[in-house]
């Protein structure tokens, strides 16, 4: 092909490449980018191009191979034209039925993308809602260029603006045009870009160079790669277009030898550029000469600023120096030199060919133009999203990026890498143009937008990119250098758990004074991600330092082992798990109840935070199924025969204490007191001991006899129970103290439900979830009948259905629930057995009326909800549909819409502080406003787990010694780290690796309905074995060492 | 001659001067470790920032590498300015207790304690040597190598350089080397030295026998102030 000599041959090439491949009709664009090549493209894309091949079909389909379109996450994924159909994750074995598909003019139903929430799948591309939500100016080119082939930019318009600037606009305008369309440096900053095109082009006659910063070093941001891998000509061209503008005849691309494909994809760019007269002398023969050469870059983040990347250019050290002099006026080898970003460049083309005033219509007054993002991190659509600026956080997260992956709840975003700030949640309508987000805190950045969820640490956070900023500091200056390494330093020692709260205030300081002082980008914004984690997460450095907890399970020194961190009484689960492997039960038995004392009832209706947490989990595979093996072993133990450590200090014994509450708070407390030597008395309204063990959870969850058993293990000689005594009734927190009790502990629990609120709710037939379940687990009354629902999606309203159903006379069961299934508070176990057992689920619907007949429930109105926004909670919320009410006939209602501890009747009787229903207590201390009086579980905290009110009860046993012993009642934490060592058992290697987790033994649902005996088993002894053999003993890093330095004392005699 | 402000003052120097060469003319005391007359302006140290005031909103620049610009406006003692040079006073001592210049700049900005993990290090990576030796002895025999906190000086390979006459003018200077306390190092103590000996060695007939070649001792002084 000979070189184009003026711009009518171009036209003339365009006009015949277009016909040439509107003639093709149908085809098949590959995603090839580097993300989509690293899951299988080449493969996928061989496998193609062999099939049309073998079928003869070259002529009909053609296969293009392009960069990077952006939705990372499905890849490898095609897209076939001219329906633009997009198949993901798409395997060699699909390729045959996509063809055939083509070919008949049908989809391949199962490769088609699916909505993670819905179900729906979306045929073209078009409609699914990660691309439909972007505005794919720049991006949307990628699909239809395979990057190596000249002709395909050519049909896509390309070098038309070059043609144009060439022609019809002095360098001058050029310059105009692009200070009307307001484009803004991409690279972070947001510098005008005519501005700084006008600087360099009034430095005078002589060399003048352009340069492109493709330097992109930030972790997670990959947008320049993805559009140089793309659409590298797009990037020529802008460079082009630049040099004419401001006089320069010379380009160089700084690229990282990192981005192999990028430089290779560029470099068969210029090859052709310049041989078809694009590039080079005398450019489509009007005389102006450009060229552009690539400079690889080694790869040093700190490059990417301008004055290090020209030192590097001119082959020096690449370290940054002062500006002033600033590169338009001093830049390589001394001459002007204008620096812009890939992005930016690559826009240059849109705005000549579109025009100033088209370009500025998209995003704000300020930043216009669209942005590309790339959205990693916790989050399910990874990928590159391209936005008009002024597009909102919330936006980005959770309608294109999808929400969280595994129902996690996002909890801040770090914008511009390492040089950027974090923007918690609370902050997702912020919307993203250069000044709103530097006004926050953080800067635009290149783009990169690192999601976290709640298992992300913010303090890990910023020590990674301390880590990462103190190694890539060049060092030059010293506050960069030595300020870096400081903080990073500081951040060590709080995640460690060694930190002050006078570190944070340090930490501030010294990172103003980096930001402030230090010599280029590097250091200014270096400071940037402690000091916005700081003012955004104080509270989480400070859970580190004073509570030595790291609620995201990240910061190994004060996590330990996670399945006991997670653990509110902090059961050693890994050591129970060990020693069942090694087969000590009678031991494992011991360990389970010493820091739990109610290990049978955990065993059944714990909701197991300890699995949640497990690394197994974590790392892709099932949890360790730790309360299976809890039930295994506490199965094998009579609760009677242990005997717990009793520590009776003289001063203490037969010290009266009181406890107002016989569930599993109340109960603990006691069980503590007593073994300190305390004299407790019991005060219980019902007739029984158990609190909620006894009257919310079914038998069928918690047998009867295993829960006496357990309770009747606790109470000792020392504890006095009171049954039938109600507070405010039969006596008062006053007459009390007054009786002689030196404390007080409130474990009341939460036994009053909310009402509904709507009218009717007296009349027969509806009832409070509590009451019913009451009536059934202590009085053995079924006031269930006909067609019942039952409203709310806790656990209380599971366990309604679950006792309705079983209820004579009971025809159907319904849960009403006005979210989706995902946001269910109730354990998914539960959801899953009344399924099973055939109670129905209607969700996304609300109860607006009630007809009532004759003082009896006939039916209920319900309107249907859609989910809205994200609310405080995490969640999205229901917003009710207009004119989608609907009659459900029913005969029985109960309302399980949650339970408070206090309300107005209550109040009065109480005497201390409330608040939304809940005792006011100092969550440390469980201290109430009344010196003497202490409160925990349910009371305090509104309804809540069983694990967490026997926390609360241990907690009181010792608040209380400490209260009446005078001592401080807020002691110092520390962090719970395994101690104990327990020797791994051999395992063959890759066994434990493959098992599955093992599935609890349950009663077959046909027969389980008509039962009210337990549903779930015990473990064989094989099962438990191989299940605590899948372990992977987080604990060993802890005490593996300590192992060995006993050993090693041992043998020598003590002198180790 | 640019006409500018510094302090309030208007004042004239010749184009082409640095903020630092004009307030040193006009006798506004700066502190600076990477300065130095004779060699390149290098701005690693950042202790002689200023407070200058741009368009929109003031900022600190390093005094010895910005050029003075018609009708700007600098502020060579500024809050801002202080308590920067406070805490970067800080980081030298957690790095380089030993160095004398190091503690009489601290004491002159009243820095007695410093918050970070005491380091023992020789050098502060001024780079003043690195420039003596290339700009004033055209030797080029050391330079920087390694980036960040593994930068160092020294040659490559740690091979003895070829160009390097032995000259001394590396030493001689350092302001680290130079005048380096060798005493006793408690931590967080400003030199580790004699000072936070209790009581102070001067005044212990006990010391009498010490010969203190840091004559006068400022370390002392700093305590007494």
């Amino acid at each position: 092909m000979p070189r184009l000599r003026t711009t009518s041959e171009l036209e003339a090439l365009r006009r015949r490449i277009r016909g040439r491949l509107k003639r093709r009709g149908s085809g098949i664009a590959i995603c090839a980018g580097t993300a989509c090549q690293a899951s299988g493209a080449n493969h996928v894309q061989r496998v193609i191009k062999r099939d049309l091949m073998e079928r003869n079909l070259v002529e009909r389909i053609g296969l293009r191979i392009t960069g990077c379109q952006g939705f990372c996450e499905m890849g490898p994924f095609v897209v076939t034209e001219p329906d633009t159909v997009f198949y993901s994750k798409v395997g060699d074995g699909d390729v045959p039925r996509i063809i055939d598909a083509m070919i008949s003019g049908t989809h391949v139903d199962d490769l088609l993308y699916q909505d993670p929430a819905t179900g729906e799948r979306s045929y073209r591309l078009e409609d699914i809602p990660f691309f439909a939500k972007q505005q794919r100016t720049l991006l949307g080119k990628n699909q239809h260029i395979d990057p190596i082939r000249l002709f395909h930019y050519l049909a896509e318009g390309g070098y038309e603006s070059l043609a144009k600037a060439l022609t019809a606009y002095t360098p001058e305008e050029i310059i105009d045009e692009i200070r009307r369309s307001g484009l803004r440096g991409r690279g972070g900053a947001g510098f005008p870009t005519a501005e700084k095109w006008e600087m360099t082009r009034r430095q005078g006659g002589g060399q003048k160079y352009v340069v492109c910063n493709a330097d992109e070093g930030d972790p997670g941001a990959y947008m320049d790669r993805s559009i140089l891998e793309g659409n590298p000509h797009s990037v020529i061209e802008g460079m082009a277009i630049g040099g004419l503008a401001i006089g320069a005849t010379e380009g160089f691309v700084f690229v990282r030898h990192e981005y192999p494909l990028a430089i290779k994809h560029l470099l068969i760019a210029l090859r052709l550029a310049r041989e078809y007269g694009l590039l080079g002398e005398n450019i489509l023969g009007t005389g102006v000469d450009f060229d552009v050469n690539i400079v690889k870059s080694a790869g040093a983040f700190v490059c990417g600023e301008e004055t290090a990347l020209i030192k590097s250019i001119e082959g020096l050290v690449g370290e940054p120096s002062q500006r002033p002099p600033f590169p338009s006026e001093r830049g390589i080898s001394g001459k002007p030199t204008c620096i812009n970003n890939v992005e930016t460049w690559a826009n240059v083309p849109i705005i000549i060919a579109g025009g100033a005033e088209e370009f500025a219509r998209v995003g704000t007054s300020t930043s216009t133009g669209t942005k590309v993002f790339s959205v990693v991190g916790k989050i399910r659509n990874t990928g590159l999203v391209e936005v008009p600026m002024g597009t909102s956080i919330r936006e980005i997260v959770y309608d294109i990026g999808g929400g969280p992956p595994h129902g996690g709840r996002i909890k801040a975003v770090q914008i511009g890498g390492p040089s950027g700030g974090c923007i918690p949640h609370w902050h997702f309508d912020l919307p993203i143009d250069y000044d709103s987000l530097t006004d926050a805190g953080a800067m635009m950045g290149s783009g990169g937008m690192i999601v976290m969820d709640d298992s992300t640490c913010v303090v890990d956070v910023a020590k990674y990119f301390m880590s990462f900023l103190k190694d890539e500091s060049c060092g030059k200056c010293f506050t960069c250098r030595k300020g870096t390494q400081r903080m990073w330093e500081i951040l060590d020692e709080i995640s460690e758990g060694k930190g002050t709260l006078e570190h944070l205030d340090l930490l501030e300081e010294l990172g103003q004074t980096v930001a402030d002082s230090s010599m280029c980008g590097l250091g200014q914004s270096a400071a940037n991600p402690v000091l916005s984690t700081l003012r955004h997460f104080r509270d989480e450095y400070q859970r580190h330092i004073v509570d030595k907890r790291c609620d995201a399970y990240v910061c190994a020194s004060l996590t330990g082992a996670p399945c006991q961190a997670a653990c509110p009484v902090g059961t050693e689960a890994w050591r129970y798990a060990a020693l069942i492997a090694r087969g000590d039960y009678g031991e494992a038995y011991r360990v389970i109840r010493e820091a739990n004392p109610f290990p049978s009832v955990c065993a059944r209706v714990c909701d197991h935070r300890c699995e949640e947490h497990c690394r197994l989990g974590a790392t892709g595979r099932d949890p360790l199924a730790l309360r299976a093996l809890k039930r295994f072993v506490t199965d094998r133990v009579d609760p009677s025969t242990y005997e717990p450590q009793r520590q009776f200090d003289p001063d203490a014994v037969g010290k009266p204490v009181a406890v107002v509450g016989a569930g599993p708070a109340g109960l603990a407390a006691a069980h503590g007191l007593s073994l300190k030597g305390y004299a407790t008395t019991i005060f219980e309204a019902e007739d029984r001991p158990g609190g909620m063990l006894v009257s919310g959870i079914p038998a069928f969850r918690l047998p009867r006899d295993v829960l006496e058993k357990e309770i009747n293990a606790l109470i000792d000689d020392n504890i006095t129970l009171r049954c039938g005594s109600v507070l405010g009734q039969d006596f008062t927190i006053e007459s009390l103290l007054a009786d002689g009790y030196d404390a007080v502990f409130l474990a009341l629990g939460a036994h009053r439900c909310r009402r509904l609120g709507i009218d009717g709710e007296d009349c027969a037939g509806v009832y409070p979830s509590i009451e019913f379940l009451k009536a059934w687990n202590l009085r053995g009354e079924s006031l269930a009948g006909g067609r019942v629902g039952v409203v709310g999606g806790g656990n209380s309203a599971l366990d309604a259905a679950r006792v309705a159903l079983r209820q004579p006379g009971v025809n159907e069961v319904t849960v009403f629930y006005r979210r989706t299934r995902q946001e269910m508070p109730a354990f998914d176990e539960e959801i899953e057995g009344a399924i099973e057992e055939g109670v129905k689920l209607e969700l996304l619907v609300s109860p607006v009326s009630l007809h009532v007949s004759e003082g009896r429930l006939t039916g209920v109105e319900f309107i249907s909800n859609e989910l809205g926004e994200v609310d405080a909670s995490g969640r999205r919320q229901p917003v009710a549909k207009p004119g989608s009410k609907h009659r459900v006939p029913l005969d029985t209602l109960v309302v399980a819409i949650g339970e408070v501890a206090i309300d107005d009747a209550t109040k009065d009787a109480v005497g201390i502080e409330t608040r939304g229903g809940a005792v006011v207590v100092d969550k440390r201390t469980l201290a109430t406003d009344r010196p003497g009086v202490f409160a925990g579980g349910d009371v305090a905290t509104g309804p809540n787990t069983v694990i967490d009110a026997i926390a609360a009860g241990k907690r009181a046993a010792e608040v209380i010694d400490r209260y009446l012993r005078n001592q401080e009642l807020r002691q110092p934490a520390e962090p719970r780290l395994p101690t104990a060592y327990v020797e791994p058992t051999e395992i063959q290697m890759g066994d434990q690796y493959e098992a599955p987790r093992v599935k609890v033994p349950t009663m077959s649902h046909s027969v389980r309905v008509h039962s009210y005996d337990e549903i779930e088993s015990s473990l064989t002894q094989q099962e438990a074995v191989e299940e605590a053999s899948r372990c992977l003993r987080c604990d060993l890093e802890f005490t593996r060492c300590s192992a060995k330095v006993d050993a090693l004392r041992k043998t020598s005699g003590g002198r180790a | 001659m640019i006409t500018f402000t510094m302090n309030g003052a208007a004042l004239q120097v010749e184009r082409g001067s640095t903020l630092l060469e004009a307030a040193q003319f006009y006798g506004f005391p700066i502190p600076t470790l990477c300065h130095m007359e004779g060699l390149s302006p290098y701005g690693a140290c950042r202790l002689c920032v200023v407070e200058i005031d741009a368009k929109t909103r003031s900022r600190l620049v390093s005094s010895c590498t910005y050029p003075v610009q018609e009708g700007l406006v600098v502020r060579t003692a500024s809050v801002r300015v202080v308590r920067t040079r406070r805490m970067i006073l800080e980081l030298l001592l957690a790095s380089c207790p030993q160095s004398k210049t190091i503690q009489d700049l601290a004491a002159a900005y009243d820095v007695r304690h410093q918050r970070f993990r005491q380091e023992y290090e020789d050098c502060i990576l001024c780079g003043r040597c690195v420039r003596v030796c290339e700009q004033q002895m055209m030797a080029k025999a050391i330079g920087f190598r390694g980036r960040g906190e593994n930068r160092g000086i020294g040659t490559p390979f740690d091979v003895q350089s070829d160009t390097c006459r032995l000259c001394g003018a590396c030493m001689y200077v350092c302001p680290a080397c130079e005048l380096r306390c060798s005493y006793a190092e408690p931590e967080k103590a400003i030199c580790g030295g004699c000072a936070n000996l209790s009581p102070q060695c001067v005044n212990v007939d006990k010391f009498d026998d010490i010969m203190c070649y840091m004559n006068p001792c400022v370390a002392c002084e700093i305590v007494q102030r």
